[in-house]
């Protein structure tokens, strides 16, 4: 974690400590001291908690009240108790098991092929380059770019009638492919939305890691005569290990919220996910319940369903131990 | 150090732009406040109303000195809905008159009639200028009226000729007209003559969905009974639509497009379809995505059944800061004469028919539609148009149809016994607390 | 920053030609917004696709500048991004020295609790803030999207982590010993030794409220939109003229592809110290 230890800069903090103007040493000084250093702390995190309880704790907390209630938009200052309601309808909900089903399917299939790509370009990177800084910032420039704009584009690109895609198609000798009705073609679409904009991403953060990499790994296993590809099997990849496992969890965090993407992907309608909501993330059914069949209730046990979900995969991956295991 | 002195001035700097720009938003408080004797009332709608292009607002506020208006658009009703309910529920942040939607107006009567003005009472309000049904939809049983009818949608069939003459149709819209007078079964029969010979890539109609759309809205009951029972799937108006739609599209008479999405548009500027089923408010659409290649093309006849298609009411929240001045704007709005003026200007058809008798149109042609006689042609629709009874999530249970169900098998190829099982648990879904 | 190459040969001419299809691969399709942007909508719903200009730019841009409102959308983004990046990078370098250098009872705990809800999603707390808002009378002002996102327990996490390692404790002790109180050991010590990871987490803050989606959206109308809720519109709008949204999808991106061509060097490597920081 210390790639750029010499460049991180504890020095020019130094000297600033003989600058710093003296408090006027007496009892009630000593008494001020000792309550600020009981109470400093608490002033110092008191504007991260503030907003952190009311815009995350508060309705995080709501949202798990409100689940139990059946709470219409139409209405919804009226709460009624539902109990469980809301959860038992959506495990009979074979809409909601088709979002659940489809984020998980789009979720592979944006995450896996993001993940190997960003690592091989990492690898390219990692080697003398000429005009290193353009490369990196033309692999960055997706991620610059927004999901809307990049869905709007993509979305005319993957059109059925007149879209550059099927006309490239075409001139192969493939037939044009509907892309938006189909039910894979529509998940591969939604999904490379997700790849196109995120691998440049990841493959510098992939690249950063591996400069950390000491060189003495490499000299060693160049001493047992390893190729550059078993070097980077063997060295590289097992080095960038809990880089890989963070970029594993933010990207499996970003596609069990995956929105804008889809929404835009389907035009007008696209809290449906396509006429058979083939293409329906679990965020979009949250939408569509609350937003646009008024069951504020009930989206919101979606949205519990999707934390507890989160849950299990983060204690799947032990990341909360593994990131505090950092300490210095 | 010297170059501590600097980063520490800078740090101060950001940090007096961050205090600034956090104050910034949350200084600048609700705008609409009234200097002097002036009010400000204010308009919410959906898409574009054209009051301001009509000139409308200008007139108003020229004949109320010390009135001025203020318009808050928002794109799409449904972004604009949810937050009209959340509004409703807390009380704040309405605007004085709000436009609602047909399809939502039968569900904001009866779970939140309270929180409207009655207009049925309020000064200068004739119920017998508004057709009939359109006064009804707004109306609760206890006779409370919560919002004034706009524009409406009354159908008709907007058809290519030139299309039309070289698959060996009749092109006078006469005869169109009466091509498939009386049942939509007939305007399926004139397209599968029009398969016959269609021009190469054409096909007769653009979507088995818009068809469903104007075959059903020419019933009275489609998705609840007068009693306000819901029929949902099992009313014979559906059911017959349904089987309309489905015939279409496996009949190959439709271009497998979805109203209003880029492949649709591409289709009108290609000229890929020779019929769509067309209230006024889309001529204009028409027009602009058909480009100038389109014109004298066009022409509009009859439907083969009297419907209305969409539409919208003015109404007045109890909570609105300006409620007099609100009411008197939305009536003087929704006149006859100021609604006469809006369709010469916009093409938003009055609800009102003593409109139908000035001259804006008694007397309208469209010269892109091959000078069609619209206002009368319109006019004849609307007064045929039966008094359709809406019920609670009424959007929601057509948009099942229109946009899961026909697509299905319009589009994903599906089998249509499939296809309404998907339909109806889309509807259970959305019914269903 | 050269990088050294540890060992490594230099590039030959096949990694040359995989990075160029990758890159053509990244750049094409913002290429193509501005080549779809230059035409008008009956060109784009011919075949082939148009693959180079129009003429068509000004006028597109026009529409959508004025008519797409993203003029004003892109002014409040502006405000919006700024306001968070600086409120965030403020808020968590205190809270991250505070958890990073300072004993104080119930650290931990707090820390973990932080850490832990890094994953919520934002669709968890969607109803309850709408209902929140529209209570407030905030339902479609900026400060709606702007106060929530000013909550993140990433860049908490992420300064502390860096303080950790670039900020000695014995400095902070010194500090202490000479007497200065928190405020001062914040102002003198702690924030100059933070300015790097500061500037790291702003920008990254920045982008991601640029390209905030999800609550924006439910939050905000076209009325007063932020760039992504006025594509949104234009995408998702009854009268898409292709070619305007994609002008409008143009428009809307120029501004931190700008940033990203300008600023090249100082952003990627913004983005790899983040990496190895979070």
């Amino acid at each position: 974690m210390t790639a750029t230890s010499p460049a991180t800069p504890t020095t020019p903090a130094a000297p600033t400590t003989g600058t710093l103007p003296q408090d006027p040493p007496a009892s009630r000084g000593a008494r001020l001291h000792r309550w600020d250093v009981r109470w400093g702390p608490y002033a110092l995190i008191a504007p991260f908690f503030l907003f952190f309880a009311v815009f995350t704790l508060l309705p995080l907390l709501y949202t798990g009240w409100a689940s139990l209630h059946r709470i219409e938009l139409t209405a919804p200052e009226r709460a009624e108790w539902a109990g469980l309601h809301h959860y038992a309808r959506l495990l009979r909900n074979p809409l909601f098991w088709n979002a659940l089903r489809n984020t998980l399917v789009i979720g592979v299939l944006s995450t896996v092929p993001q993940l190997l790509t960003a690592l091989a370009l990492a690898h390219l990177l990692h080697s003398r380059l000429r005009a290193a800084t353009f490369w990196r910032v033309a692999l960055l420039t997706p991620y610059a770019t927004s999901v809307a704009a990049a869905t709007l584009v993509f979305s005319l690109l993957y059109g059925r009638d007149h879209g550059l895609v099927n006309w490239v198609l075409g001139a192969l000798g493939a037939g044009p492919v509907d892309w938006q009705n189909g039910t894979w073609s529509a998940r591969l679409a939604v999904s490379s939305i997700v790849v196109w904009r995120w691998t440049g991403y990841n493959a510098l953060l992939y690249l950063a890691a591996m400069q950390a990499v000491p060189d003495e790994l490499y000299e060693s296993a160049e001493l047992d005569g390893a190729s550059r590809t078993r070097q980077f099997l063997h060295v590289t990849v097992p080095s960038l290990r809990p880089t890989i496992l963070f970029t594993v969890v933010v990207s499996t965090i970003g596609a069990l919220q995956l929105f804008g993407e889809p929404l835009l992907f389907g035009g007008a309608g696209g809290q449906k996910g396509g006429a058979s909501h083939q293409f329906q993330t679990l965020g979009l059914f949250l939408y569509e319940q609350g937003w646009f069949t008024y069951h504020l209730g009930r989206a919101c046990a979606v949205a519990w369903t999707m934390f507890l979900l989160l849950l299990l995969i983060a204690t799947g991956h032990g990341l909360a131990r593994r990131l505090l295991r950092k300490d210095g | 150090m010297a170059a501590g002195v600097p980063r520490r001035r800078r740090t101060a700097v950001l940090l007096a732009v961050a205090v600034l720009l956090l104050a910034g938003p949350v200084g600048c408080a609700g705008a609409g406040r009234e200097k002097g004797r002036t009010t400000t009332v204010t308009v919410g709608t959906f898409g574009v109303f054209g009051y301001r292009q009509a000139g409308l607002y200008a007139e108003y506020e020229r004949l109320h000195p010390g009135v001025r208006i203020r318009e808050e658009v928002v794109e799409r009703n449904d972004t604009y809905y949810p937050q009209l309910l959340t509004r409703l529920a807390a009380g704040r942040g309405l605007a004085d008159v709000q436009a609602l939607e047909v399809g939502n107006v039968h569900e904001l009567a009866a779970e939140r009639g309270e929180k409207f003005e009655d207009l049925s009472r309020a000064p200068g309000v004739r119920r017998s200028d508004w057709l009939p049904w359109k006064w009804a939809q707004a109306t609760t049983p206890d006779g409370r009226t919560i919002g004034l009818g706009t524009d409406i949608g009354p159908l008709a069939v907007c058809y290519r000729k030139d299309l039309f003459r070289r698959a060996g149709l009749p092109t006078g819209r006469e005869e169109v007209g009466r091509l498939w007078a009386g049942d939509w079964r007939a305007y399926l029969a004139a397209g599968r003559a029009y398969r016959r010979h269609a021009p190469a890539g054409t096909v007769f109609t653009d979507s088995a969905a818009g068809l469903y759309n104007a075959a059903v809205h020419a019933h009275a009951e489609r998705y609840y009974d007068r009693a306000g029972h819901p029929l949902l799937t099992n009313g014979p108006a559906v059911r017959s639509s349904w089987d309309l739609a489905v015939r279409a599209a496996r009949d190959g008479l439709t271009a497998r497009l979805r109203q209003f999405e880029k492949n649709w548009d591409q289709a009108f500027a290609n000229g890929r379809f020779a019929t769509v089923a067309c209230p006024p408010w889309m001529l204009g659409y028409m027009q602009e995505k058909s480009g100038p290649a389109g014109r004298g093309r066009w022409d509009v006849a009859a439907a083969p059944r009297p419907a209305s298609w969409g539409g919208s009411f003015l109404a007045v929240p109890k909570a609105a800061r300006h409620r007099k001045e609100a009411v008197d704007l939305a009536v003087w709005l929704t006149a006859p004469a100021q609604q006469a003026r809006l369709f010469e200007r916009q093409g938003s058809f009055p609800s009102t028919p003593a409109s139908y008798a000035m001259p804006q149109l008694a007397r309208a042609r469209n010269p892109y539609f091959g000078d069609a006689p619209i206002g009368p042609l319109f006019a004849a629709a609307a007064r045929g148009a039966p008094t359709l009874v809406f019920g609670p999530r009424e959007q929601q249970i057509g948009a099942a149809f229109t946009d899961v169900g026909i697509p299905q098998v319009e589009q994903q190829g599906r089998s249509p016994r499939a296809a309404w099982a998907a339909a109806r648990r889309e509807i259970e879904n959305a019914v269903d607390e | 920053m050269t990088t050294r190459a540890r060992g490594h040969s230099s590039a030959g001419p096949l990694t040359y030609a995989a990075l160029a299809l990758v890159t053509a691969v990244s750049l094409f399709p913002l290429l193509w917004t501005a080549v779809a942007a230059s035409h008008d909508s009956a060109r784009l719903a011919r075949t082939p696709p148009p693959l180079w200009f129009g003429g068509h730019l000004p006028h597109n841009l026009r529409v959508a500048w004025t008519d797409a409102g993203l003029g004003l959308a892109l002014a409040n983004t502006v405000l919006v991004a700024g306001t968070v990046a600086l409120g965030t990078v403020l808020c968590c370098t205190v809270a991250g020295f505070a958890f990073a250098r300072l004993r104080f009872r119930g650290s931990r705990p707090l820390l973990l609790l932080t850490v832990g809800t890094m994953m919520v999603p934002p669709q968890l707390g969607v109803v309850p803030l709408f209902l929140l808002m529209a209570r407030l009378g905030w339902a479609g002002e900026l400060r709606a999207v702007v106060l929530p996102a000013l909550v993140s327990a990433f860049g908490v996490f992420f300064m502390r982590q860096y303080l950790s390692g670039a900020l000695p404790a014995e400095l902070v002790e010194a500090a202490r010993v000479d007497g200065a109180h928190t405020g001062r050991v914040v102002w003198h010590v702690v924030l100059p030794a933070a300015r790097p990871a500061m500037v790291v987490l702003g920008m990254l803050s920045f982008v991601q409220s640029w390209n905030d989606f999800f609550w924006p959206v439910v939050a905000l109308t076209q009325e007063n939109p932020t760039v992504q809720v006025a594509l949104t519109g234009l995408g998702r709008g009854y009268v898409p003229d292709q070619a305007v949204v994609m002008a409008g999808a143009l428009l809307g991106t120029l501004p931190l592809l700008l940033a990203f061509a300008l600023l090249g060097r100082r952003i990627t490597g913004g983005v790899m110290q983040g990496a190895l920081k979070g």
